[in-house]
């Protein structure tokens, strides 16, 4: 499938040309891509080590994870909204960038496991085994650490 | 020497040579800038939250501040150390630029803040350490800390552009 066209046309769009007009814009936009993703990651790596049994041990998985968790979520999505926006500005860079597709799914990985794991998330401690929990953990620190270091390459490649 | 030579000649210096046209030192420096910021601010983000009342409610404050403080300062040594080498690739260019000096008064007024907290309100934090809603200079910490934080990341993300 060739997705030149699909990705031609995101490099088009009123938004992806108001985006690259302007000097401010994509600047500001990359900014709060920022706040997102130091919130994102600051709580995921918290939970994480909480759930691997090397950090926030007074407290239980469940007890990190139910109040953290509102938090990684809100933030990733403020992390997605302004990376669609600064996509849509260099489509037609990210299509030729190979860091790009590691990106999308280190991203698509993350996803998929929240939305796996999510609902036993809010009652991990009588609803996962401790096997299974260090696995996530590393499974999850591995994807969302990896999009932000995808994300960073593309910058380089 | 004029500040701005020092800075020429620091920029200039052999090591700063080789990491700014280096194919793979230079990104890999500033992404672990950018890991370091993650896990220092996103920990002090949660300490903050919790001082404002908007997370970990349940929780003490001591319970927070404790067990993330390592966290907090390996992250910030990881983004200090990696700040030094960027800095001494770029030292010309970052030394007149506007948005790099006010990073710094900022980094200076929030290391203040953090100082004044430790040492007025949360030396009676027995009173209040499990309370959802902490004093107001607590709470005042918890938002100067956020809004000045995002003050720090917006300045830094300027000085790559060049943008003053």
């Amino acid at each position: 499938m060739n997705l030149y066209p699909l990705f031609k046309w995101f490099d088009t769009t009123p938004i992806s040309v108001a985006i690259r007009n302007s000097t401010y814009i994509f600047p500001v936009v990359e900014v709060f891509h920022l706040f997102g993703l130091t919130l994102l990651l600051g709580t995921v790596m918290v939970m994480c080590l909480r759930m691997l049994g090397l950090g926030m041990r007074r407290q239980t998985v469940t007890e990190v994870n139910t109040q953290l968790m509102p938090w990684s979520v809100g933030a990733a999505l403020l992390t997605i909204v302004t990376g669609v926006l600064l996509f849509l500005s260099e489509a037609l860079k990210c299509y030729g960038n190979e860091a790009f597709p590691w990106k999308m799914w280190f991203l698509f990985g993350g996803i998929v496991l929240y939305l796996l794991t999510a609902s036993r998330m809010k009652n991990a401690d009588s609803r996962l085994n401790p096997a299974a929990m260090k696995v996530i953990a590393i499974l999850m620190m591995v994807l969302w650490f990896g999009v932000a270091v995808a994300g960073r390459a593309i910058a380089f490649v | 020497m004029s500040p701005f030579e020092i800075c020429q000649w620091i920029q200039d210096s052999s090591i700063g040579t080789q990491i700014r046209e280096s194919t793979y030192v230079f990104p890999i420096v500033e992404g672990l800038h950018v890991l370091g910021l993650a896990i220092s601010v996103g920990t002090i983000a949660i300490v903050d939250l919790r001082l404002i009342g908007a997370t970990m409610k349940k929780e003490r404050v001591t319970d927070v501040i404790e067990q993330l403080q390592p966290l907090t300062l390996g992250g910030f040594a990881l983004m200090f150390i990696s700040g030094i080498l960027l800095f001494w690739s770029e030292a010309a260019r970052l030394y007149p630029s506007y948005s790099y000096r006010i990073k710094f008064i900022f980094i200076a007024l929030l290391g203040i803040n953090a100082m004044l907290f430790h040492s007025t309100i949360y030396q009676s934090v027995d009173k209040w350490n499990s309370d959802a809603v902490t004093p107001f200079r607590a709470r005042m910490a918890g938002w100067i800390g956020i809004l000045f934080w995002a003050v720090v990341i917006f300045c830094g993300r300027w000085t790559a552009y060049n943008l003053k």
